[in-house]
């Protein structure tokens, strides 16, 4: 049975800015909601920035799926990549920073034998000729 | 005879935390199961076989071969003794495997509702026997293909 494709829809993707961050170099762009009485943005009057709220959430199907449909999963070893046997459809493995190039390759050739994807699979491990 | 505690009640205790449990924050959280008698690897009720009276395990085995692990529900209280292992050689057929399989998953009265699972597993099992293609030669693009083509 093949599933329907469902595309990946981001309903918004810059960020939310903190309002007047972009006119004080002191006032970091983080999000912080305004709670003055007589603040504008909060009270969403036309033109002003939008709010962050739970409307632009992603799909539950899409969350936190990479461009092509699978979700990261990260591995240290050859061991954390037999736990996708079965999920090679949903789940992608990303090879964990801290792991030697050496053990990069045993963990790339398994992932090849299980048919699973391997995110990061040229990091640590091509050279530069 | 069951084991003593049952399994709802184990389930609700070791759910959260236990041995086999892999945890990850990314991707939302999700949790698998290093569980030899889990089928799909999910850690959940159904699946977690350490805590059932009754499970099904698909391991690797040697020449190719695929070893179905299975509980003897005789032996609850034994947890070394109480596992037995079937081995069917790689040398069978896929289709004869699959229906060996398949048997001792649901014939008996014993977990029917494993059965696909544990067939899926086989079969991903044998899949990974196989010599896996080699990977394309990556096409040059821009300076490197230039150099190349000299």
């Amino acid at each position: 049975m093949v599933a329907k494709h469902i595309p990946i829809v981001k309903k918004k993707t810059k960020k939310f800015n903190r309002h007047q961050s972009d006119r004080f170099k002191c006032l970091a762009p983080s999000w912080r909601k305004p709670k003055g009485i007589d603040n504008a943005v909060r009270r969403r009057f036309r033109g002003r920035v939008a709010m962050p709220s739970i409307g632009y959430g992603s799909n539950r199907k899409t969350r936190h799926m990479a461009p092509n449909g699978l979700k990261a999963f990260l591995v240290s070893n050859t061991n954390d990549v037999e736990l996708l046997l079965m999920h090679k459809d949903t789940y992608a493995a990303e090879i964990a920073h801290n792991v030697s190039s050496r053990k990069r390759v045993d963990i790339i050739a398994r992932a090849k034998q299980l048919g699973v994807k391997v995110t990061n699979a040229k990091a640590k491990v091509t050279t530069e000729i | 005879m069951a084991s003593q505690v049952s399994a709802d009640l184990v389930w609700e205790i070791v759910r959260s935390n236990n041995s086999f449990l892999v945890k990850r924050k990314a991707s939302g959280g999700v949790q698998f199961s290093r569980d030899s008698l889990n089928l799909t690897n999910k850690n959940s009720r159904k699946w977690a076989g350490f805590v059932n009276d009754k499970a099904i395990g698909v391991a690797p085995a040697d020449k190719e071969g695929v070893k179905v692990l299975s509980k003897k529900t005789s032996a609850s209280n034994k947890p070394t003794s109480s596992i037995s292992e079937t081995v069917y050689s790689g040398g069978k057929s896929a289709r004869k495997t699959y229906v060996a399989v398949a048997n001792q998953a649901a014939k008996s009265n014993y977990r029917a509702d494993l059965r696909e699972a544990a067939v899926a597993r086989a079969s991903a099992i044998r899949h990974s026997y196989k010599t896996p293609k080699p990977s394309p030669e990556p096409k040059l693009r821009g300076p490197k293909a230039k150099k190349a083509a000299e």
